[in-house]
């Protein structure tokens, strides 16, 4: 759950310089021969699919343009240019304010669900993650539906007062789409934290005389905080980055659009883009190591042996009532871009009124016959980029949390990094790095599907590695020693006891890869090669681009979504009942 | 299950333990030092020390899940410090037991043979007998949180067992019980070791638990062992003033030496005067300890007798234990704790009133740090 | 995709055996149309050249360029396919195209005053389209606003706020727009017209889609749009309208043989299949509704299709100078970006404060007053190049990396942006104190 930039002092395994004496005997060594090799292969991968591509197309920042010769003149111009530093602003503006939208709609989900006896929070839960789940394009789409200038709500509300609200328009558009897509991320981190804080931390501030809103402030709050920067600082990097929505909500001065709009523009080789993809790498970066920064030794797991998370009150009658509206208010208004894209999937004309004309099954007979290709598709690409980010996470966590292997947290930190590299960018590098590269009958590299998934899978490792890392954190080192002890060797007691205690993590990276993967759609716009190679958000951006109407789009969208979800509920169900197991009886 | 087949684990001969000149450190944190030591086979023993001295290092160091700078660990005359942890063949029971939450109990003790490679067959047998060896038959399809406390030490302990283990390590194995439980537990513990007759390193902070428990111990301060004795040696005859204090109360007194030759004597500023014999040698700035229950407070005009030292003071506390009376005494700059055994019917001295101390002459020591 | 490449082997194979020459197998296009145009053309294709399977590749027209560019070291595409001519010129300039000779007849040298065909035979057009205004009747009702019939028409007050454009250096077909708009009026007058204009806008969009997408929903009421973008949108069902202004163009839209085809039997079936009376009459689709290029092909158009053979409105167009547009084509994206788009807010308040001004005046003449505005707008229509300046090699090579060292992009870039946002303030304030004289 963590942002895993953290370094945590495992019990029995202080950090230890490695300048060890010559050792006499091979044990002293920092690692086994396996765990080196292990490394080197995870090394290996990320460099040749996460660097090598990324410093292709990077490089270009540091040349001449037309010429080939090393200059820093771009990063000279990048802040001469007025353009730039108001994207910049506006970039860093908009996260921050996405941050502060997203807790508003986090804060009182995660509370009330892990605070209260409250009926409706597994529904919340699963529900609140929905909104990772909007493909590109769709999400910004169905909101214009609602919240537009002439949306459902501006006509009504022009229509009954006289007035609208200019809820789309510009950065703060862009703060409220971005405020409701990326909530989740707060919601997921917050809620776990809130849960892992043991009911002794609360009972004593309440024997102490604290309670309420005092004792949520001093006590609660501070304990949940790595939670809630690690969802944050996700949330900011989310924000800074994306590009797909300021672009259709027509805001041009951000970082990112303004990096998409060169790095895409004809004919012309500006290197400004890529200047401004080394931008965003960077404050991505600085982003994530500040949050790790802020969160180093305020990090503490506090549930004790038997211990349980908070105590859950039993809601008072109003308070009830109150926190039922709340909850159904915050979902409203998050589920709307779901609902639009439903009733738009459904709608003959939906044009300048508050609902559409007249409904119709067309849209879903007309796409019925290639969706299932793009299902098939993405349901392998995703699950492929899934289960490798995974094997990948888990590989580095363990590496990271339990050896003392040299250059462990490089991994790490390479692996995090490609949350900071723009889709756009990778897939640009892909094509640039494995074109060239033929296979045995002249087929390039880059065109066959697999690159996909590798591109999939490198963009989601981070989601899945944080995921990994969590769970890995959470089991005492002394489980696996007492495994050792009893004669288990390294490998065996990953397989028997690593690796079961933390399915339930593993399977959340692993959803939360899938999820995302499956509606990725800015690094695979680049790597699709042929139709019948494509996933469904290759499908849906085509199927968008039609001046005669979004019917079919949007059907596919319902699609999409429905297919993630189940895919997410089933796996839910999974790593619930793989929790309740150990526990039960209790 | 007999008793015969419980008792399978017996058939490992017991071995000895030898650590020679064992360094370890972390960083600028020299966490154990040159430490050496000799444990017997079949011997009961203890590290014991306050928390942060180096006794789990240790510990850990003999199961192999720390690794010395410098210096061997021989089990049984063989030099295990280049074998990995699942290699050693050395059973340890950790403090928070470590169970493994998605197994059963069964599953949990079956587990170490399993690794062996112990014949399926063989397992069941074992493991059924392991856990009536720590009398939990019945429990193994239980989980390891379906289990209180107790019943889950006793996993770890049967898990450890069942494997027959050459030597058996113990990491605070009572810390985690209350305290009726843990004296009922470690006399368990002591029993089970006679009988398996299992070379055993017990861990703890508590000294009643090493005396009680075990046949010999090492007392460790700042990574370095400050003495190896059984209970009663490091009791009578402390090597220095931490061993003193950290076993049982010890008045430790501060003064300086007067005189010389046959009238050489400690003095404590404000009255206490004990003579030193001749041959006895002090370190400078020793210090003089003795036992409250190795002296006494006596009436007005009664004699203290040839072999003690008295010293006038007044009562500055009181505190009734039941079976005794321990009294603080302040004779000038000292301030004594003196242990009164009491008798029903026996009247109390109050605080505040003044007494004489009576001070077993002999037992007093001279130590330094 | 292993599987299916064998396949496509083998069946290359053993249709080579069986008809030497005859195209088969797999032919891969990249395009920016949509699959509203694709499926049918598709279908129509692949039943009439049985044993070829049409691979469609949708890209916008930039990335398409670029995804070309960027794989032509082992080249799998064979066709590229799209509206803009100048994304082909660029194409064509870059050695990523090949030539071919047609042998489709019936199809004149000139649609309007475009030359249908690459006078050198790298690409061909195969269907017309000309630039227009889309607008949504039911917000145009609701907000009480009359019909425009010219560009300029959208610069009046009336539409403040209620236009929606793609960003030209986003939309090959806005670009040629603005650049038939610069052609007509010449570059200082129609840079005029076009800030004028753009003073209206509610929004620039990054893609040509949003436009129609915006006016189909009525998040905005008018749109400069490519006509088969309304049609389509009409057919659809939407209540959207769509005139010609006189001031335009029809161009085609083209296809073109990649340089080193895999398939280039196939591409050239493709290109034949596309000219003739059977590819050209697919063009008449609903989700399509593109000129096509032969003129017998319309005696089976639908009823009220435009036919620019014939309509005397869409014949008297301008004369579209390609070679022209071509070498000051950066230049016009990056001058409309810098001086419009990015600076789009400043822009707008100062036409805004320029209309109540001009309001004000109408109720209350004041000569002073009268002579500010008149600034004001100068000041809108300023521009930082003229336009020898902007077809000058110096400045096209800030912006393609030639080997003429001039100002970089990003100077040209942050001095025109300046340029403009100071005079946009300054027409602002002359405006206001103009409303002050007026009152």
């Amino acid at each position: 759950m963590g942002p895993g930039l953290r370094r945590d002092d495992v019990v029995g395994a202080p950090p230890m310089s490695l300048a060890l004496p010559a050792p006499r005997a091979r044990a002293r060594l920092s690692a086994t021969p396996g765990q080196i090799a292990l490394a080197l292969g995870i090394a290996v991968f990320l460099a040749l699919f996460l660097v090598w591509p990324s410093a292709t197309v990077i490089y270009v920042a540091f040349t001449e343009k037309g010429g080939g010769a090393f200059t820093l003149v771009n990063f000279v111009d990048f802040f001469r240019t007025d353009l730039f530093l108001r994207s910049f602003w506006n970039s860093f503006y908009v996260s921050a304010m996405a941050v502060v939208g997203a807790s508003i709609l986090a804060l009182p989900l995660a509370y009330i669900t892990s605070r209260f006896a409250f009926r409706g929070t597994v529904l919340i839960q699963t529900l609140g993650f929905l909104p990772l789940i909007m493909p590109p394009f769709v999400g910004a789409v169905a909101m214009q539906l609602f919240f537009g200038r002439n949306g459902s709500v501006n006509l009504l509300l022009d229509d009954w007062f006289g007035f609208k609200i200019p809820f789309m328009e510009g950065l703060n558009g862009v703060i409220f789409v971005q405020s409701i897509h990326y909530f989740p991320f707060i919601l997921i981190n917050l809620s776990a934290a809130l849960r892992n804080i043991d009911a002794s931390m609360e009972e004593a501030a309440q024997n102490l005389g604290s309670s309420g809103f005092r004792l949520f402030r001093r006590i609660v709050f501070p304990l949940a905080m790595p939670g809630y920067i690690a969802g944050a600082s996700l949330v900011f990097v989310k924000v800074f980055d994306d590009l797909a929505t300021p672009l259709l909500l027509n805001v041009k001065d951000m970082l990112a659009p303004q990096a998409y709009l060169r790095v895409t523009s004809i004919g012309i080789a500006d290197p400004m883009g890529y200047v401004i993809a080394v931008v965003l790498i960077v404050a991505s970066v600085a982003a994530m190591a500040l949050s790790a920064l802020a969160t180093r030794g305020i990090d503490y797991s506090t549930v004790q042996r038997g211990g349980g998370g908070l105590s859950r009150r039993v809601l008072r009658p109003y308070e009830s009532v109150l926190a039922y509206l709340t909850v159904t208010l915050i979902l409203l208004l998050v589920l709307a871009p779901h609902a639009g894209l439903l009733l738009l999937s459904f709608s003959t004309i939906w044009s300048f009124s508050p609902l559409p004309d007249g409904y119709t099954m067309a849209h879903y007979a007309r796409i019925f016959g290639e969706s299932s290709l793009y299902i098939k598709n993405t349901l392998i690409y995703a699950s492929l980029a899934g289960l490798i980010d995974v094997v990948l996470g888990t590989a580095i966590a363990y590496l990271v949390l339990r050896t003392r292997l040299v250059g462990r947290d490089v991994l790490d930190w390479a692996a995090s990094a490609a949350l900071a590299v723009p889709g756009i960018v990778l897939g640009i590098g892909y094509l640039r790095a494995f074109y060239g590269v033929k296979l045995w009958d002249g087929t390039p590299l880059a065109s066959l599907w697999i690159v996909i998934v590798l591109a999939l899978a490198i963009r989601r490792l981070p989601y899945a590695l944080r995921a990994c890392y969590a769970a890995l954190q959470q089991i005492s080192v002394s489980l696996e020693e007492a495994a050792e002890n009893l004669g288990a060797t390294k490998l065996r007691t990953v397989r028997r006891i690593v690796t079961p205690l933390m399915m339930g993590g593993m399977l959340a990276g692993f959803v939360t890869s899938f999820a995302t993967a499956a509606v990725e759609l800015s690094a695979t716009l680049m790597l699709v090669q042929s139709n019948s190679d494509a996933p469904l958000a290759y499908g849906l951006y085509v199927l968008m681009q039609s001046a005669a109407g979004r019917g079919p789009g949007a059907a596919l969208g319902v699609i999409a979504v429905l297919l993630v979800a189940v895919c997410t509920v089933l796996s839910h169900f999974v790593i619930e009942r793989g929790r309740a197991m150990p526990q039960s009886g209790h | 299950m007999t008793a015969a087949t419980a008792n399978r684990a017996i058939a490992v001969p017991a071995v000895g333990v030898r650590i020679e000149q064992v360094n370890l450190s972390y960083g600028d944190n020299h966490v154990l030092k040159s430490i050496d030591l000799d444990i017997r086979p079949g011997e009961f023993f203890a590290f014991l020390g306050p928390s942060g001295c180096g006794k789990t290092t240790l510990l850990r160091l003999i199961a192999g899940f720390n690794h010395a700078d410098s210096g061997r660990v021989l089990v049984g005359e063989k030099d295990i410090s280049a074998l990995p942890p699942w290699k050693r063949d050395i059973g340890m029971v950790f403090q928070s037991y470590a169970l493994w939450p998605h197994m059963t109990v069964a599953r949990n003790v079956a587990f170490g043979l399993e690794e062996k490679r112990v014949p399926r067959a063989e397992i069941g047998p074992r493991v059924a007998a392991a856990l009536e060896l720590v009398g939990l038959t019945g429990l193994d399809q239980r989980r390891p949180a379906q289990l209180s406390g107790g019943q889950q030490q006793r996993v770890a302990l049967a898990r450890t067992i069942a494997v027959e283990p050459k030597l058996l390590l113990l990491d605070e194995p009572l810390s985690n019980l209350d305290a009726k439980l843990r004296v009922q537990v470690r006399r368990e513990l002591r029993e089970l070791q006679q009988r398996l007759g299992l070379t055993t390193i017990f861990v703890t902070h508590d000294q009643e638990e090493a005396n009680t428990v075990c046949d010999r111990i090492a007392v460790m301060n700042q990574g370095v062992i400050q003495q190896v004795g059984t209970p009663k040696d490091l009791y009578e005859q402390p090597a220095n003033l931490f061993v003193a204090n950290f076993l049982g109360t010890a008045n430790i007194v501060e003064g300086r030496v007067i005189g010389d030759g046959a009238s050489r004597a400690y003095e404590v500023a404000g009255g206490l005067k004990i003579p030193i014999a001749v041959d006895r040698k002090l370190a400078p700035g020793a210090r003089m300890v003795f036992r409250p229950q190795d002296c006494t407070i006596i009436g007005a005009g009664e004699s203290a007798g040839p072999d003690r030292t008295e010293a006038a003071g007044t009562v500055s506390y009181r505190e009734f234990l039941g079976a005794s009376v321990r009294y603080g005494v302040r004779a000038g700059a000292a301030n004594i704790a003196v242990d009164c055994p009491f008798h029903a019917g026996d009247t109390l001295h109050e605080v505040g009133t003044a007494v004489t101390v009576a001070i077993a002459t002999s037992s007093v020591r001279f130590l330094s740090d | 995709m292993h599987r299916l490449l064998m396949l496509s082997l083998c069946a290359a194979l053993v249709s080579t055996a069986a008809f030497a020459q005859a195209p088969a197998g797999k032919v891969t296009v990249v395009t920016s149309f949509a699959k509203d145009v694709t499926d049918p053309v598709k279908k129509a294709f692949e039943t009439a050249t049985p044993g070829v399977t049409l691979e469609v590749q949708n890209r916008n027209t930039n990335a398409g360029v670029k995804y070309l560019e960027e794989t032509k070291s082992s080249n799998q595409v064979d066709l590229f396919w799209a509206s803009a001519p100048d994304a082909f010129e660029v194409l064509k300039g870059k050695g990523l195209l090949q030539k071919y000779a047609p042998k489709a007849s019936g199809i004149p040298e000139k649609i309007g005053q475009f030359p249908i065909n690459d006078p050198a035979g790298f690409y061909f057009g195969f269907a017309a389209s000309g630039y227009g205004i889309m607008w949504n009747e039911r917000y145009v009702k609701a907000n009480k606003l009359p019909d425009p019939r010219e560009w300029q028409d959208l610069a009046k007050p009336v539409y403040y706020d209620h236009v929606s454009i793609a960003a030209p250096s986003r939309s090959g077909t806005t670009h040629l727009t603005v650049e038939a708009v610069l052609q007509g009026e010449g570059w200082a007058k129609g840079w005029g017209t076009i800030k004028a204009m753009a003073g209206n806008f509610r929004n620039i969009t990054e893609r040509s889609f949003g436009v129609p997408e915006a006016v189909n929903s009525g998040q905005v009421g008018y749109g400069i749009v490519i006509d088969f973008f309304a049609f389509s949108a009409q057919a659809s069902g939407f209540p959207v309208k769509f005139i010609y202004p006189t001031v335009t163009t029809i161009v085609p839209a083209n296809v073109g043989i990649v340089a080193n085809a895999p398939n280039k039997a196939a591409a050239e079936a493709f290109v034949e299949f596309l000219l003739s009376p059977a590819g050209q009459q697919v063009l008449f689709e609903p989700g399509i509704r593109r000129l096509p290029v032969n003129p017998d092909v319309y005696a089976k158009a639908p009823a009220d299709y435009p036919n620019p053979f014939k309509d005397p409105r869409l014949n008297a167009m301008i004369k579209f100078d390609v070679a022209k547009s071509e070498a000051r084509n950066d230049v016009v994206d990056v001058l409309f970006d810098q001086l419009i788009s990015f600076q789009l807010d400043s822009l707008k308040a100062a036409t805004k404060a320029i209309h109540e001004a001009e309001a004000a005046l109408a109720k209350k003449d004041n000569a002073q007053a009268r002579a500010l505005v008149a600034q004001a707008r100068e000041l809108i229509a300023a521009m930082p190049v003229d336009e020898a300046a902007a077809s000058a090699k110096e400045t096209a090579s800030a912006f393609t990396g030639g080997k003429q060292k001039g100002a970089r992009q990003a100077e040209l870039e942050q001095q025109w942006a300046v340029f403009a946002k100071e005079r946009y303030a300054q027409a602002q304030a002359k405006a206001e104190e103009a409303t002050k004289l007026a009152k």
